[in-house]
This record gives C-alpha cells, sequence and structure tokens, in this order.
C-alpha cells in the first residue's frame, strides 16, 4: 500500500520530535558494538587480494606456484576460478541498437587491467602473515598498453579505449524552451568555467566483513555495507541460488556511498565458497584509498542569462565527468548532476550537454551527493557573478529566483511542496551577526552564502519499495525486523523512534533487528538518503496495521467505538470499563485469531524509464533545501584559509530525532569543508599517488569551527510525520560558501577545487577573475 | 596489517642494542617510539627480520620490568596523562630518571651553557619540560609541534634526529641551533655536529652499529631572540616549510643571526645568505635587508600531493620574514 | 613480569588491561593493537589506518593516549593499558563520560568513538578545566568523519560540567 504524504501536528507528537538517545548509542560508547572486523570465528582464513600495480595492461602470465608453496596458504584464485567473472551494471538511458546498455567489470582480471589497483588475483590463507609473504609471490606479467587518464582525451579522436565500445560510457541532455532567444534578450549574461576534484570517502572503517557456510550451507556473508541486496549478486557470480546467499549488515563504521557497490562481498564469498571455512577479508587503509571508487572530477562550464532584475531567464550547462575505468554507477551519478545543475531556481529555457568518459583512473561511484553536489559548486558561482555584475546582495539574487510550489524544474518536474528557502537564506544571516573582524593586518575575513537543492528517495522508475515487519512480543515489548542497513546515520534509530510513537511503547522496549536479508523484510539500500522516506514510511505502515488490530480486536471485546481507542504507555486507552494493559490486550488479539504483527510495505512514487533526452513529470520523489553561511580569514603571505564561524540551515520537513538531524548536517558540513580545502586524490598518470591518511587529508577537530545547524520545519515532506531526507543535503553547499567567502575576502573567486593555499596565492596573484583558475 | 612475523629482542642499554646490531646485520632495525618505524612495518615498506627495542635502555636495573612498584603514575583510567616533567613515568620510553650507563639517554640537564637531552627523551617531554623552555625555547616550540598528541607520547629526539625527514621539526632546530650528537656504538663515543650529521633524504651519518644517545644543544645566551614558524597543510602535518631563527641585537643593530629552514630541501639548511643581508641591520631595516636577498641559496623544494617547490619556495621566505620580526622583538626585550 | 630478553619470534607478554591482568604468548611483531584484538579479545580499539595518522586505535598505555598500532605489544609489557571498555563503572553501567556522549550524540557510526573516549578521558584527567578551543586542540589527532566533531566537543565539555570538584 502506498501512502501520501504524511502530516501530523507537532504538538500531538510525543516521541518524534524529541531529541532522545539513540538506541545504538550505549553499545557505541561502552565499546561493545562488533563491527565487520570485529568477528573471529574458530578455524577462520584471512584473504587478500592481489591487485594491478599499473593502469593499463594486458595480463601475459600469472603462476601462483611460489605463493603456494608459502606454509598456511590455502588458495590462489584467479579470474579462471570464478564461476562467473562478471559484475553487470545497467547503464540507464543510454540505447544500444538491441537493448539497454549494460557495462561489465571482472571480479578478477584475467586479460587486462584497466586501472592502478584493479584487482588480479585473491590469496586464502590461514593467516596475515601468511598472506604478506604469498601475495608478494603471486607472479603475474604485464605488458603495458597505451592509457588515456583526461576524459576531454579519452573522447577525442584516435583515444586509446579503455572498453572496446568505446570511451563514451554515457550522456544526457536536457532541452526546455529557447535558449538562443534568452541570451539574446538578457540584460546580462554570466560565464564562468569550474573544476571539481576526485574525494574518496575517508570512512574510518575500511572495508571489512566475514563469511562462513551455515549449517544448512548457506552462504553467510557479515560485511561492511549499504546494501545487503548483494546477495543477488554474489549468487550470480557463484551460480548459486538467490536464496542459498545472505547477506548481514552489522553496524558500518561511515558509508557515505563507498560501501554501495560491492567491496569484499565478492572475494570473501569466493573464499568462503572455495574453502568450505570460515573467512575474514580487512581491507587496509591504504588500499582502500587506492582503489576504491571516488567521487567523480567533473568539469563544469555554465552560461547564465539575466534579466536586469536578475531574474534567471537562461541557463547553458556543460558537464563532463571522469567516470574512471568500470561504469559502476557513473551513468546515474551524472543523471543527479544533470537534474540538480541548475540548482533551487526558477529557470524558463535549458540547454545541457552532460557527459562521462572512461579513464584509465580510479574509478568514481556513488559519494554522498550523488552528482548534486559537484553542481552547486557552479550553479552557486554563477548567481554570484550575476549579483556582482546587477549590484545585487548574494541573499537578494537567490531570493528572487527561488523555486516555489507549482514551479517546474528544467527536467519537467513540478515542485509540490513548499519551499523555505528564503526563510533558509534568512535564518543563516540573521543568526551570524556581524562579519568578524580580522586578525592581523595581513589578514583578510570574508563571507559567503550558498543554497542548494537534493533530491531524496530514489529515481522514480527505479520501482523502489521497502517492507518492515512489526510485532508484539507477550510482554508488549515490540520487535521492528527490517534489513535496513544502519551506517551511523541513527536508519535503525529512527524506525524504533516511529514505532514508539505510533504504538506508544518506549524505546528501551523497542528492538530494531536490522539489516539481514535473510530474516528482514528487505528494505532497499541506504543511499540516496532514502532511508527514512522508504523503511521509515514501511514502519509506520506496519504499526499503523498493527495499532489498528489491536485496536479493533480490544473494540470488538468491550464493545466500544475503534476510533475511540490509543495506544499508549503500554495501555489502550478509551475503551469503556476503563484502560486496558497491552499485554491484556493481546491476549484479546490471540483469542479473536487476530495477528499481533503486521507487515507493511511502501512504495515509492513511481515515473517513466528515462533516456538520454532527459523530460520527466517526476524523476526523483521530492527535494530538501538549504542554505549555508561560511565567515572564513585568509593569510595573504601564506594563502591559508581558516574557517571562522559556519551556519546551515535545512527544511528537514520534520525532525525525527532533532540532534540527529544536527549531527548529519554538521558531518555533511565538514566533508564538504574538507572537498573545498583540503581533500584531494593525487593521481599523475593513472597512478594513485595518495597512499595513506599521511597524504589524504580530511577535516581534524582544529581545522573546522562549531557548525551551527539550523533545523526548519515545514511539515511537507513524503517521509513519515512529514520529514524529508537530510543525510546528502549538506554536503553540497560548502563547496560554493567557501568559494563566495574566499572571494569576499580576496576580490577573486577560486573555481578550482580544492581550494588550497596555493591556489588562493594564484588568485591574490592573478590578472584578474578569468584567470582563478588554479 | 600484513607484516610478516620478526623477532623482538629488548636492549637494557644503549651498548647491547648496538652489539646486537652488529650480531643481526642488515635485518634488523632499532625501536624507540616507533612513530617512525611502525608505519613502514605497517604498510608493508619496511620487512625487518629483528627488531631491536631500545625503548625502555637505562630504566633502571630492571630495565625490563616496568611494572613494579618503581613503575611511576598508576594505572587504569585515572592514570592521569598530564603534562608535566612526570608525565608518562612510567614504562614507556619517558620512564624519567634513569640509572647506570644510559642514565643520561632518558634525562634533560644543563650544564656549562648546554642543554644536553637524551635520545630517549619523548617530544611531549621535552616540549613540556621547564629548563628546556627557561633556557633554549626552541626545543619545546619544535617538539610541541610534531605530529599529534599520540605521536609526542611515543616519538623520541633520538628516533627523530636518527631518521632524518627533510620536514622534521627537531634536526631543523639542531642545525639552527648548531647542536652536536652524541653518538655512540657501545664501545667509543663520538661527538657530530648537526649540520654535518644530515646528510640528505632519510640518510643521516649513522653507523649501521651507532645509536644517538644524546644531543647537546646550546642555551640562549644574553640578548639572543628565537622564533619558530612552521606551516602545513593541517596542525601536525608534516611542514611545507619550517624555519627556525635566532637573531641577537645589540647597540641597535643584528650582530648575530642563526636562520634555518627545514621542509626546502633534502635536510635543514642554513640561510646564510640571510644571515648575511642582517648583519647590521637595525630591527626596522630587516624587512628591506631580506627582500634584497635573491632566492634563496640552499634551498630545493620539490613538488609532492601537498604543495608545489614553488609554493614551498615562497613560503619560506615568508616564513623567514616572520621568524625574524619575531626573534628580533624577543631579543629586544631581552636587552 | 619482563619480558624475557632473548631473540625470540613468540614473546609472553603481560598487560593490565581495564584493570584485569592479561598474559599471553604470541607473535613478537604483533602491535598492541593486534595484540588486544586477536590475543586478548579486546575489540574496541580499531584498525583505522595501521599509520598513526587517524586516531581509531588510541589507548592509554600507563595513563598516556597512544597509538596501539604503532606500538609493539612486547615493549610496553608489564604496562596498564585501558580501552573505552575501561572506562566503564564496576557494575558495567556507562561511566560519565561515556554518558555524555550517549546525551550528545557524540558516536554516529560509531567506529572513532572508543579512540575519541580515551582521548578524552586523558585530556580530563588533568584536571584543568578545558575550553572548547582546548577540547578540540586535544581531539585533533582523532579523525571523525560522521560527526562534524561538534557533538563530541559537546559532550566533553558536559562531561566536564558534570565532574565533581
Amino acid at each position: 500500500m502506498t501512502a501520501g504524504i504524511r502530516t501530523s501536528k507537532p504538538d500531538e507528537l510525543r516521541v518524534v520530535g524529541q531529541p532522545l538517545p539513540r538506541h545504538d548509542q550505549a553499545e557505541k560508547v561502552a565499546g561493545s558494538t562488533r563491527y565487520a572486523g570485529d568477528l573471529a570465528f574458530a578455524g577462520m582464513l584471512h584473504a587478500r587480494l592481489v591487485r594491478s600495480p599499473l593502469p593499463s595492461a594486458r595480463i601475459t602470465g600469472r603462476d601462483a606456484a611460489a605463493a603456494l608453496a608459502v606454509p598456511g596458504v590455502v588458495a590462489v584464485l584467479f579470474g579462471e576460478d570464478v564461476p562467473h567473472n562478471v559484475v553487470r551494471v545497467d547503464v540507464p538511458g543510454q540505447a544500444v541498437e538491441v537493448a539497454a546498455l549494460k557495462a561489465t567489470m571482472e571480479v578478477l582480471a584475467t586479460e587486462r587491467v584497466r586501472f592502478h589497483g584493479e584487482p588480479v588475483a585473491l590469496v586464502v590463507a590461514e593467516t596475515t602473515e601468511a598472506l604478506a609473504a604469498a601475495c608478494d609471490l603471486v607472479s603475474v606479467d604485464y605488458e603495458e598498453l597505451p592509457a588515456v587518464f583526461e576524459p576531454e582525451d579519452a573522447l577525442a579522436g584516435g583515444a586509446p579505449l579503455v572498453h572496446e565500445s568505446g570511451n563514451l560510457l554515457g550522456e544526457w541532455r536536457i532541452d526546455r524552451g529557447d535558449v538562443d532567444a534568452a541570451f539574446a534578450a538578457a540584460a546580462v549574461v554570466a560565464e564562468g568555467s569550474y573544476q571539481t576534484q576526485a574525494v574518496d570517502h575517508a570512512y574510518l572503517e575500511p572495508e571489512a566483513g566475514v563469511g562462513w557456510l551455515d549449517d544448512e550451507g548457506v552462504l553467510t556473508l557479515r560485511v561492511a555495507t549499504q546494501v545487503v541486496e548483494h546477495y543477488r549478486d554474489v549468487a550470480r557470480i557463484l551460480g548459486l541460488p538467490e536464496a542459498r546467499v545472505r547477506v548481514i549488515a552489522p553496524y558500518v563504521g561511515g558509508g557515505f556511498g563507498g560501501k554501495e557497490d560491492m567491496t569484499v562481498e565478492p572475494y570473501l564469498a569466493l573464499a568462503v565458497w572455495r574453502t568450505g571455512r570460515p573467512v575474514r577479508m580487512q581491507w587496509t587503509r591504504q588500499e582502500s584509498l587506492l582503489a576504491r571508487p571516488k567521487r567523480h572530477r567533473m568539469r563544469l562550464r555554465y552560461r547564465t542569462a539575466a534579466d536586469r532584475d536578475g531574474r534567471l531567464l537562461a541557463q547553458e550547462v556543460d558537464i563532463t565527468a571522469d567516470a574512471g575505468a568500470y561504469a559502476y554507477l557513473s551513468a546515474l551519478v551524472l543523471l543527479y548532476s544533470s537534474v540538480h545543475a541548475c540548482g533551487p531556481y526558477r529557470v524558463g529555457s535549458v540547454r545541457l550537454r552532460a557527459r562521462c568518459a572512461y579513464t584509465n583512473n580510479v574509478p568514481a561511484s556513488a559519494f554522498r551527493g550523488f552528482g548534486g553536489m559537484q553542481v552547486v559548486f557552479g550553479y552557486e558561482a554563477q548567481m554570484d557573478l550575476l549579483a556582482a555584475r546587477l549590484g545585487l546582495s548574494a541573499a537578494e539574487v537567490r531570493k528572487r529566483n527561488a523555486l516555489a510550489r507549482g514551479d517546474v524544474l528544467p527536467v519537467g518536474q513540478a515542485i509540490e511542496t513548499e519551499v523555505l528557502l528564503g526563510q533558509a537564506i534568512d535564518a543563516v544571516l540573521d543568526r551570524a551577526g556581524a562579519k568578524p573582524q580580522p586578525s592581523g593586518p595581513r589578514k583578510a575575513v570574508g563571507r559567503g552564502i550558498a543554497c542548494n537543492m537534493q533530491s531524496y528517495g530514489r529515481l522514480t522508475w527505479l520501482n523502489d519499495s521497502a517492507a518492515a515487519w512489526a510485532g508484539f512480543q507477550l510482554d508488549g515489548s515490540l520487535s521492528l525486523r527490517c534489513a535496513v542497513p544502519d551506517i551511523g546515520g541513527g536508519q535503525a534509530s529512527s524506525l524504533a523512534q516511529i514505532a514508539a510513537e505510533v504504538l506508544g511503547v518506549p524505546m528501551d522496549r523497542i528492538t530494531v533487528h536490522f539489516g539481514d536479508s535473510a530474516l528482514n523484510p528487505l528494505a532497499g539500500t541506504t543511499t540516496a538518503t532514502r532511508q527514512l522516506l522508504m523503511s521509515g514510511n514501511a514502519v509506520y505502515e506496519a504499526c499503523v496495521l498493527l495499532r489498528d488490530r489491536v485496536l479493533a480486536a480490544v473494540a470488538a471485546d468491550t464493545g466500544s467505538p475503534a476510533d475511540g481507542l490509543r495506544l499508549e504507555d503500554g495501555m489502550v486507552s478509551g475503551a469503556a470499563g476503563g484502560p486496558v494493559p497491552l499485554a491484556d490486550a493481546l491476549v484479546t488479539c490471540r483469542r479473536r485469531n487476530v495477528p499481533a504483527e503486521a507487515l507493511g510495505t511502501f512504495f515509492g512514487p513511481k515515473g517513466r524509464p528515462v533516456v538520454t533526452s532527459l523530460h520527466a513529470d517526476r524523476v526523483f520523489p521530492d527535494f530538501t533545501f538549504g542554505a549555508h553561511l561560511c565567515d572564513l580569514e585568509v593569510d595573504l603571505d601564506t594563502g591559508q584559509v581558516r574557517v571562522l564561524g559556519y551556519l546551515a540551515a535545512h527544511d528537514v520537513g520534520r525532525a525525527i530525532n532533532p540532534r540527529s538531524v544536527q549531527g548529519q548536517i554538521t558531518g555533511a558540513v565538514v566533508q564538504g569543508l574538507g572537498m573545498a580545502l583540503l581533500e584531494e586524490v593525487a593521481v599523475a598518470d593513472g597512478v594513485n599517488l595518495t597512499g595513506g591518511f599521511f597524504q589524504y587529508l580530511i577535516p581534524t577537530a582544529t581545522d573546522v569551527p562549531d557548525i551551527e545547524a539550523v533545523v526548519l520545519e515545514s511539515g511537507e515532506g513524503m517521509g513519515p510525520f512529514g520529514a524529508r531526507g537530510i543525510g546528502e543535503p549538506p554536503v553540497g553547499p560548502p563547496l560554493a560558501a567557501v568559494a563566495s567567502a574566499v572571494a569576499d575576502a580576496i576580490g577573486v573567486r577560486p573555481t578550482r577545487l580544492p581550494i588550497t593555499p596555493e591556489r588562493v596565492l594564484q588568485c591574490l596573484a592573478g590578472p584578474g577573475p578569468a584567470a582563478a583558475d588554479g | 596489517m600484513f607484516t610478516r612475523p620478526f623477532r623482538f629482542e629488548r636492549a637494557g642499554t644503549l651498548a647491547d642494542a648496538c652489539a646486537m646490531l652488529r650480531r643481526h646485520g642488515e635485518g634488523a632495525k632499532v625501536i624507540a617510539g616507533g612513530q617512525s618505524l611502525m608505519p613502514l612495518v605497517n604498510l608493508g615498506l619496511a620487512q625487518p627480520e629483528v627488531v631491536i627495542d631500545i625503548s625502555r635502555a637505562g630504566s633502571g636495573p630492571d630495565a625490563g620490568a616496568g611494572s613494579g612498584p618503581d613503575a611511576g603514575a598508576g594505572s587504569g583510567p585515572d592514570a592521569g596523562a598530564g603534562s608535566g616533567p612526570d608525565a608518562g613515568a612510567g614504562s614507556g620510553p619517558d620512564a624519567g630518571a634513569g640509572s647506570g650507563p644510559d642514565a643520561g639517554a632518558r634525562e634533560i640537564s644543563a650544564a656549562d651553557g648546554y642543554l644536553h637531552i637524551g635520545a630517549l627523551v619523548t617530544h611531549a617531554r621535552l616540549a613540556a619540560d621547564p629548563a628546556a623552555a627557561r633556557l633554549q625555547p626552541l626545543l619545546g616550540a619544535a617538539a610541541g609541534s610534531i605530529g599529534n598528541p599520540r605521536v609526542r607520547n611515543r616519538g623520541t629526539l633520538g628516533g627523530s634526529l636518527a631518521h632524518g625527514d627533510p620536514a622534521a621539526e627537531l634536526p631543523l632546530v639542531m642545525v639552527a641551533l648548531g647542536a652536536s650528537y652524541q653518538i655512540t656504538d657501545g664501545r667509543r663515543p663520538r661527538q657530530a655536529r648537526a649540520e654535518e650529521f644530515h646528510l640528505g633524504y632519510l640518510t643521516t651519518g649513522l653507523a649501521d652499529d651507532e645509536l644517538i644517545a644524546a644531543a647537546r644543544v646550546p642555551v640562549l645566551g644574553p640578548g639572543w631572540g628565537w622564533s619558530f614558524h612552521e606551516v602545513s597543510r593541517r596542525d601536525g602535518d608534516f611542514a611545507l616549510a619550517a624555519v627556525a631563527a635566532l637573531v641577537r641585537i645589540a647597540d641597535g643593530i643584528v650582530v648575530e643571526s642563526r636562520v634555518a629552514a627545514g621542509g626546502v630541501a633534502d635536510r635543514p639548511v642554513r640561510l646564510a645568505d640571510v644571515e648575511i643581508a642582517l648583519s647590521g641591520a637595525s630591527p626596522g631595516e630587516i624587512g628591506a635587508r631580506l627582500d634584497g636577498v635573491g632566492p634563496l641559496r640552499g634551498i630545493r623544494p620539490v613538488s609532492d600531493t601537498a604543495a608545489s617547490a614553488g609554493y614551498r619556495a615562497r613560503l619560506c621566505r615568508v616564513l623567514v620574514g616572520r621568524a625574524l620580526a619575531e626573534a628580533s622583538a624577543r631579543s629586544l626585550a631581552a636587552a | 613480569m619482563s619480558a624475557e630478553s632473548r631473540t625470540s619470534a613468540e614473546i609472553a607478554v603481560t598487560l593490565t588491561v581495564n584493570g584485569r591482568e592479561v598474559s599471553r604468548t604470541a607473535g613478537a611483531h604483533l602491535t598492541l593493537l593486534r595484540w588486544l584484538r586477536e590475543a586478548a579479545g579486546v575489540t574496541d580499539p580499531k584498525y583505522g589506518c595501521g599509520e598513526g595518522s587517524c586516531g581509531s586505535c588510541t589507548v592509554l598505555v600507563d595513563g598516556q593516549p597512544v597509538s596501539a598500532c604503532l606500538v609493539l605489544a612486547a615493549q610496553v609489557d608489564g604496562a596498564a593499558v585501558t580501552t573505552a571498555a575501561g572506562l566503564l563503572q564496576a557494575d558495567g553501567s556507562l561511566g560519565p563520560l561515556q554518558r555524555a556522549f550517549q546525551q550528545r550524540h557524540a558516536a554516529q557510526c560509531g567506529f572513532c568513538t572508543p579512540g575519541m573516549l580515551v582521548t578524552a578521558a586523558a585530556a580530563l584527567a588533568g584536571g584543568r578545566r578545558l575550553g572548547r578551543a582546548e577540547i578540540r586542540a586535544a581531539l585533533h589527532g582523532n579523525l571523525c568523519r560522521c560527526t562534524g566533531y561538534g557533538p563530541i566537543v559537546d559532550a566533553i565539555e558536559l562531561a566536564q560540567d558534570e565532574a565533581p570538584r
């Protein structure tokens, strides 16, 4: 059953909206939570990958003899040892003559390697010490092949082919209105080129997991993952029925999209399947930095036309993204970029061309924001350019163009809910107070604001759904079963809070069984800021069904009208004859053959599949809007940037747990600041130079100030109680807020990320804004 | 993570450690604080056969005991990290007052215008030592900038000097100060001047069976001012450039200076052309004199993922200017 | 109990871990982190990088925060080691610092949390009142990717405010 938008009067809610401690916090602060790498089995083996040292090569020979001779080594697998050595990825909207385009990659490379770090062999041994010796002894001969490292080069004629099908992985177009006429009529045209870099998820928990065969011979993996549904991919790789593979996701030590594609799953499964024994796989941090897919580097070109009042007339956008060596989710990421490319603003005419190309760089795939983040750097810069040209404030130009209910996005989807963008801008400006003074004569302070919109919920044509089961125990305590992976955003705890609200059960009498593909109803991926919408609504459905069943049973038993009964504080109240303890009501249910359990399924909104030329009534379920403000100080001699203060305001619809929401916002902002100022995956001629955390720098506690999260609640989200998703949206604006603030401080806007001290000095030294490219 | 097994030998004295080095040859590595060696081991970049632990050398007749009543500051959650001279008195490399032939390796003492700092003194202890702060503040400023608190709790002076990272803070100030190192091979001690000891990237004048026992550092003389400036991408990261400067102003002009830079060559470099340019300048003229110096001789910065060579060179000049201004101000105040 | 000063690939190490004496004979090459996790079954310190950069492996050795991944267990034989679990009360309930983390939502994914707790405990053990900037300075070697640090600073401030004088 699909439910519509849920609204409730906020003052009627007793549990939802309370900053309760999350139910997983006690174990986490006690140190007793067992993550994927914390479980050990007697007789457990260890597995490790051998990876390509070259970005592009033919494999001319492989020999495992020396490795197998190391004491303790149990097996060495190459691609030919994999029953079905292929992972297939749908590339949406891109058609070939006969069918939809599918991209493939091998589990273990057999004939060719296409990026530095690509897996070539899997070694399984009794100890990690044996692995340390054996992996160096797996002999692989390579013949280097020509390679290409820039998407523009890859798309030029005569470029070395990364894949035989060609280097163009996918492209999207949006055409709306009459762009040329709009430019001709414009009072001002602003142009800009922007570059964003590849960044790494840098979750604190490197990829890990344990696999074993259970007593029924079901291949079971307990892995740090955002997607338990990968059991299907594992089954396909091993040639097993899907019902014979199970994936368990324990609490994950951070995901952010980096554990959305399979990581250790296929290799663990292979090792278990081959040896029949439990196996553990733990990737090193260095391996993770080297070879895990990154956020797409993008080159963005914008031309923006506006009238003399600063109202947008047209946007012309060109996006080129580096997909790296394998497709993963690149086409979808670029789709998100395309749909979000014009930001939270009304614009009548749009021409967008976006493409992603294969290169021999480390692949790129999902990362919080999923393409919606990079474009913020472009469209917000354009708004500032317009403001400067027309003498408007940054706030005013944004408010004049802000989307409102009824406006239609360039892709064709109408905004159906209230948009609190203006209120968010006002909220951050009001709370920010006066701009700080510089701390010395060779310092400059700047302030910047930036807005964004980011979808929540998956693409509508993916037929998304989530299910959850709720059941009372005999004593009135509650069990929830929902296979949602919990990656730290309180995904499981939110479900408990929703159930507590609907069923009147205290939080400490609710257990959430989550993240198990075999034992829990499937809830889909913990990605795309979708879980509150999807599993939250599914739990809501299940609990409403369950509540109604119990109340109906009591109503029939007592002769009271059902709509006068309520479940609260472990009692059924409102019945003639006084309150009925829940345990007694459950006895009544059993007597009357009423199940004290319910399965709820929530189906996401539907839409037509997209084609290359994007036009759809509904691409995403809904969007979250926000505005940020950044104050920073620039050292004019060294170029160093120090963030002094930061505010982020988002309309979250309804905050199920305000402290959780604030934590999502502050965490996302700091990730954004890291991408704005510090982080870069440095690849030179396809060789990934960022080999460790001493090189890949993420923000520490002294690199960022207190982030003030301002939570607005319109009540108009599509999630339970009117909630909107908040996991991804706050990660985008920092890129632009920082660039704007630097521009305010030094008079030149950086157009390339990260904004390093060196690039700041180049901006200061350059002849003008046009030369701001770092 | 994936480490091949190795054997472990604990050396009760530095002389024992030198003998072990001779016995085991190339496959042996010495460990004190482990902050340089262990990342290499963990990443598979160093694969020793034997690791010789000197972290408890010279810590008493029972150089391996550690957990008896002499172990110092207690145990458990209230053990109290502290930050004074008694910080971490216990069983680590920082076990405080030593005894026997290596007593000096764990101590900070002053005599005859010099500070003697034992090679096993941790950065945390050096940064907090009151005598060092009073007599040669450059040491604490440098030590306190190293890494993060965990690094400083274990990392040792000897370890940092022997490792020879061109961006390291302590080799830089040793060169700036004209310090010398007491080196032992267990049989004969020798002295080496810091400036001649640091030879290149991760390369020093230590023979395969030698260890640094102590550094001998001139105290800050009357009328001298000092300064230490470092820029890195984040606090505690490897320095993109660092400058240590000492200036003595007398009768209104600079009569002596020592200026050295780190992170801009394969070893710390004295900026002789800066020192020459400063000579005879009044404090107000220092900036102009510095501007008149062409490209700094002796610096050969490299480009890497953190910064380009050009930026490092430019940063070095900025830091020299700041360090000279600060050192001059301190010199005037000391008068 | 001293580690035997002989050349051996396996070595006997005794540590007092969270108040409990643990003796194991295991590979001499084991870092303190691996010894705790694999030999002693204490899994709250985590492997995050192996470089000493992330702080997930932070434990107290005789009261001082160290990167357990950069210390060989044999080096600290006889020492007292405290992990986050060692901050629990005698009856197993959460200690005051842990309760403050819970109340201020200082753990999201929770992976950095044991290291943060131990670092915070050491910072507060000095007895001096720390301002927010000093709290941040004490945490600066402990990486977190989920919270943005604010909630952790809030938690430490709360614990400090509530500590008996």
